[in-house]
C-alpha cells in the first residue's frame, strides 16, 4: 500500500489539514503526520486512508483509476458558448464614486449599440449551439434601452431553457420596464449598499428615495426570489454590520454578496487603496459571516448567507461547480461566456472590458460579427490554469481555487507574479482558512449555517479527522 | 396488478415475437387486428393468425409480445404505455443473495434472438430494462444484443442489472463504443467491508471481483447506477459505505438505496432482514447526508414518502414498477400519492412496514 500525495496546511490546535489532489480532505494531528511520513501507519490509519481513496495498491486495480477520475473531476470543463454579458448602452443616470465601468452621462451620444451592432448580436445568438442560454444585461444602465433588451430576449425563444438578468440601478421604473420584468425567465440584479444613508452617499446623491421605493415595489410585486441585490462596500469606512444585514433581511433578501470596491474603472483613481485588501477588511468580513451564523441560529426559518463564501464552501465539498466564472480552474477566456460592449467590442470578462476602457491594457478580443479567437484570446488561454503553477502545486487549496488573469493584470499589470504575492491568492488562502476553521468548529450554530449554505437539511459532520 | 401474460392460440410451434396493432402494419414484425370482441381478438401477421383472450383494459396498441404457441400463452415483453419494461435474459446466477427477490434457477433457455427482435419493435426512445438471473453470464450475447439494437435503433436506451462479476480488461475497448453510452448498469454493492458484502451475496471473493469490474467499467466510461438494498446486516455500515462511495466510487452516475422487497428469499427471512427505517432513520439519513455533501446523486427506492422525514422526501423516488405497484387503503387522499413509490403488490398489509400516514 502506498499513500497518494497529500498536501498539508497548519490548522488550529497544532493540527494539520490534509488535502489530496482531488480535494478530499481530513484533519490529523502531528503524530498521525509523523506516522504517515515515516511509513509506520497503524491498521486504523490504513483503514481510514483506504476507505477515503488515499492509498494505492497494485492488487487493487481500482485504487489509482478512481483517484485519477477524482482529480479529473476537479478540472473545470468549459462547455460551448451559452452565457453572454451584453452592454446595450454605456449611458447611465447615476455617477457612483466607485463605478467600475466608466459610465457616460445619460444624454451622451454614440454610446449605444447601433442597428448594425444589434443585428450582429442577434446573429451571434443564432449561432449558439447550446440548448440553454443565459444573458446578462449590464451597463451603463441597460433599462435606458428597453427596445434593445426586448429584441435580444425575443431572439432567444428557440432555447429550451432561458435565463435573463438585468443589472439595474432601479432609478426609473417605466411601465415598459415593468412589462419586461414580468417575464418569469427574467431576474433583476441591483446594488444595495445598506441603509439609505450609506446607499445615498455611495450612489444616488440625493436621489435615493426613489431607489428604495422602486426596490420595495418590485419586491412586493415579484417576491425576493426574482431579485438579487449586492452591496459594494468601501473598506475604509464599512457600514455597521447589523444595519447592512438589516437592509437586506428586512426586505426578505437573504443572499448578500459582500464585495469590497473592485479595483477597476473609476475606482482605480478615486479609491486607489482598494488595490490590496488589508487585515481590517478581512476582519470585517469575518465578523459579518459570524454575525450571519448567529442570526441563522437564532431564527432557523431564514438562511442568511454571504454569497461568495457559499460558492467557495460548495467548491470544497463538490467538484464541478464551475459556472461561477470568477473562481474556477482552468478559467478559459472567451469560451463559454463572452461580453459584448456598447460599441460591439468583445471581451473575455466584464472586468476585462473595464480594464480596457481604463486604458490599462487592451483585452479586446474582437468585434461582434467577426472571429474573436485571435492573438489576445490565445495568449489569455495559454495562461488560464493554476495547474502547473509552482506555488499552487504546493497549496492545499488548489483543488478548490481558481485563476483570474484579469484580476492580476488589473492590480499588477502582469500575469507572472509569484502567486503568493497576489491579492487573489492571499484572499483565497485566507478565505479557505476561514472556511476550514468553520468546518471543524464544533459549535452547533456554525454547523447549522454551514449545512444550510451547502443546501443540506441534515446533521452530517462535515469535517473528518484521521485516527 | 397489471397482467404480464395473455392467453393466446397461435399457429406454428416455435416461439415468436410480434407487435400488436390496429390498422396498418408498420413492420414485418407486426400483427394487425382483424377482429375485435368482448371475448378477445384476432390478429394476423407474418406468423399466421393469433387469437387472444380478453385484451388488457389499459390498452395493447404497440405492445410487443413473445408468443409461445405450444403453451397457449404470450408474454407482454414491452408494454408501449409503460416506462417499466424489463426483459429477463436468464434465470441463472453466480451469486445467491440473502434477500434475492427472484431466486435463481439452474436451467437456462437462450432467447437472445427473440429479445433482440422485441427491442427492434419497441416504441420510440424507450428505455428497456434487462435483468436476470445474471445477464453477464451470457456476456457475449448480451453485449451483441446491445450493439445490434443500437445500430438499428439509436433512440433506445438500456438499463441492465448486473452483479458486476464478469467484466474484464478485454471488455474495455468494446464498452467504449458509442452504443454503450445508451446503457446504464445497475450494480449492487452492499457494504464497504468485503466480508459483509460477500456474506450478503453468498459468494466468497465477490467484493474483490466487483472492484476489478469497477476498474474496467470506469476505464470504459460506463454509466453505473450503484444499488444498495437496506437490511439489518448492512444498515449500521451504511454511513461508512457512503464515505466509501463518495471517495472511491465517484465515477458512478447515481446511487440508489433500496428498501427490501417482500418476495423471494426475503419473504421467509423478513424478520431477520427488514430494517425498519421508520423507527430509526438515522443510518439512512447519515448516509444520505454524507453522499449529498460530496455531490453524489442519491435516491431512495421503495421508501413510501410518508415513512421518510420531510427533508429527505424529495429523494424518495416512485421506483416500484407500475405493474407491481399498489397503495394501501389509507393512502387515499394523501397529497403525495402520485409522487410516491407505494408498495409492492405482494407486500403484506398487516405488517408494521405497511402503516401509512397520509401527507
Amino acid at each position: 500500500m502506498t499513500a497518494l500525495p497529500l498536501r498539508c496546511r497548519p490548522a488550529a490546535d497544532d493540527g494539520l489539514l490534509f488535502v489530496n489532489d482531488s480535494g478530499s480532505f481530513f484533519r490529523g494531528d502531528p503524530e498521525f503526520a509523523s506516522r504517515l511520513l515515516s511509513g509506520r501507519l497503524e491498521q486504523a490509519d490504513e483503514a481510514f486512508l483506504a476507505d477515503r481513496g488515499h492509498l494505492v495498491d497494485e492488487a487493487d486495480a481500482l485504487s489509482f483509476d478512481a483517484h485519477t477520475f477524482n482529480v479529473a473531476e476537479r478540472i473545470g470543463r468549459a462547455g460551448t458558448l451559452d452565457y453572454l454579458i451584453l452592454v446595450p448602452t454605456l449611458r447611465c443616470n447615476l455617477a457612483c464614486t466607485y463605478c467600475q465601468v466608466s459610465r457616460v452621462a445619460e444624454q451622451a451620444r454614440g454610446f449605444d449599440w447601433s442597428d448594425a451592432h444589434l443585428a450582429a448580436v442577434l446573429e451571434l445568438i443564432d449561432t449558439l449551439s447550446a440548448d440553454q442560454v443565459k444573458i446578462e444585461f449590464q451597463g451603463g444602465e441597460p433599462t435606458l434601452r428597453p427596445d434593445l433588451i426586448r429584441a435580444v430576449i425575443e431572439r432567444c425563444e428557440r432555447f429550451s431553457a432561458r435565463q435573463f438578468v438585468i443589472c439595474t440601478n432601479l432609478q426609473e421604473l417605466s411601465p415598459e420596464i415593468l412589462q419586461l420584468f414580468d417575464r418569469s425567465d427574467l431576474f433583476i440584479s441591483t446594488s444595495l449598499d445598506g441603509d439609505p444613508g450609506t446607499h445615498e452617499r455611495n450612489r444616488t446623491k440625493g436621489r435615493g428615495s426613489k431607489f428604495f421605493a422602486n426596490l420595495d415595489l418590485l419586491l412586493s410585486r415579484y417576491g425576493a426570489e426574482k431579485i438579487s441585490a449586492l452591496p459594494t462596500v468601501d473598506p475604509s469606512s464599512p457600514p455597521e454590520i447589523d444595519a447592512l444585514i438589516d437592509a437586506f433581511r428586512s426586505r426578505g433578501l437573504t443572499k448578500i454578496f459582500l464585495r469590497p470596491i473592485n479595483f477597476q474603472g473609476f475606482a482605480r483613481k478615486r479609491h486607489s487603496h482598494s488595490r490590496e485588501q488589508d487585515g481590517a477588511w478581512r476582519s470585517y468580513y469575518e465578523r459579518f459571516v459570524r454575525r450571519l451564523v448567529e442570526l441563522n441560529w437564532a431564527n432557523q426559518d431564514t438562511v442568511l448567507e454571504e454569497s461568495y463564501l457559499s460558492i467557495c464552501l460548495g467548491r470544497v465539498f463538490r467538484p464541478g461547480r464551475d459556472r461561477h466564472v470568477d473562481l474556477r480552474n482552468p478559467n478559459p477566456a472567451g469560451v463559454d461566456y463572452l461580453v459584448v460592449d456598447y460599441d460591439g467590442s468583445l471581451y473575455p470578462t466584464d472586468e476585462a472590458r473595464m480594464l480596457t476602457r481604463s486604458g490599462v491594457i487592451d483585452l479586446k478580443l474582437g468585434t461582434v460579427g467577426s472571429d474573436w479567437k485571435g492573438e489576445t484570446w490565445r495568449m489569455l488561454n495559454s495562461h488560464s490554469t493554476n495547474q502547473f503553477d509552482p506555488a499552487c502545486s504546493r497549496c492545499a487549496y488548489q483543488p478548490y481555487c481558481g485563476r483570474d488573469l484579469v484580476d492580476d493584470l488589473s492590480r499588477y499589470g502582469r500575469v507572472d507574479m509569484a502567486r503568493t504575492s497576489t491579492e487573489f491568492c492571499r484572499k483565497h488562502q485566507w478565505l479557505f482558512d476561514l472556511i476550514f476553521e468553520l468546518v471543524y468548529d464544533k459549535d452547533a450554530a456554525v454547523q447549522h449555517s454551514l449545512r444550510r449554505w451547502l443546501r443540506l437539511d441534515c446533521e452530517a459532520a462535515l469535517g473528518e479527522a484521521a485516527p | 396488478m397489471i397482467p404480464l401474460r395473455l392467453e393466446v392460440v397461435a399457429e406454428g410451434s416455435e416461439p415468436f415475437v410480434t407487435r400488436l396493432r390496429r390498422g396498418q402494419a408498420a413492420s414485418g414484425g407486426d400483427s394487425v387486428m382483424i377482429e375485435d370482441g368482448a371475448e378477445g381478438a384476432v390478429f394476423a401477421g407474418a406468423k399466421g393468425l393469433l387469437v387472444t383472450g380478453p385484451l388488457p383494459p389499459e390498452g395493447f396498441e404497440d405492445d410487443v409480445i413473445l408468443v409461445h404457441p405450444a403453451a397457449g400463452r404470450a408474454e407482454r415483453l414491452i408494454r408501449a404505455g409503460s416506462a417499466h419494461n424489463s426483459l429477463l435474459v436468464t434465470e441463472r446466477c453466480d451469486q445467491l443473495c440473502v434477500m434475492c427477490s427472484q431466486p435463481p434457477k439452474k436451467s437456462h433457455v437462450d432467447r437472445f434472438q427473440l429479445l433482440k427482435e422485441a427491442c427492434l419493435l419497441a416504441p420510440d426512445a424507450a428505455t428497456i430494462g434487462i435483468s436476470g438471473g445474471e445477464p453477464t453470464l451470457y456476456k457475449e450475447q448480451l453485449l451483441s444484443l446491445v450493439e445490434d439494437v443500437a445500430a438499428k435503433r439509436p433512440d433506445l436506451a438500456f438499463h441492465i442489472l448486473s452483479n458486476g462479476q464478469h467484466f474484464d480488461e478485454g471488455d474495455v475497448a468494446r464498452l467504449r463504443s458509442p452504443a454503450f453510452r445508451r446503457v446504464a448498469w445497475g450494480i449492487p454493492l452492499y457494504a464497504a467491508e468485503a466480508e459483509l458484502h460477500d456474506e450478503i451475496v453468498g459468494k466468497a471473493g465477490a467484493f474483490e471481483r466487483l472492484h476489478s469490474s469497477f476498474a474496467h467499467l470506469l476505464r470504459s466510461g460506463a454509466r453505473i447506477e450503484l444499488r444498495t438494498v437496506l437490511m439489518q446486516a448492512n444498515a449500521p455500515g451504511l454511513d461508512k459505505l457512503a464515505t466509501y462511495v463518495s471517495n472511491r466510487l465517484r465515477f458512478i452516475e447515481t446511487w440508489s438505496i433500496m428498501q427490501l422487497e417482500h418476495i423471494g428469499f426475503a419473504k421467509n427471512r423478513w424478520n431477520s432482514l427488514y430494517f425498519d427505517h421508520r423507527s430509526d432513520f438515522g443510518p439512512v439519513g447519515r448516509a444520505l447526508d454524507r453522499a449529498l455533501v460530496r455531490g453524489i446523486p442519491v435516491r431512495l427506492f421503495n421508501f413510501p414518502r410518508c415513512s421518510v422525514p420531510a427533508p429527505y422526501r424529495p429523494l424518495a423516488a416512485a421506483s416500484i414498477s407500475d405493474w407491481k405497484r399498489k397503495y394501501m387503503p389509507d393512502c387515499d387522499g394523501c397529497a403525495e400519492r402520485d409522487a410516491c413509490t407505494g408498495f409492492f403488490e405482494w407486500h403484506p398489509v398487516d405488517h408494521i412496514s405497511a402503516k401509512v400516514t397520509p401527507l
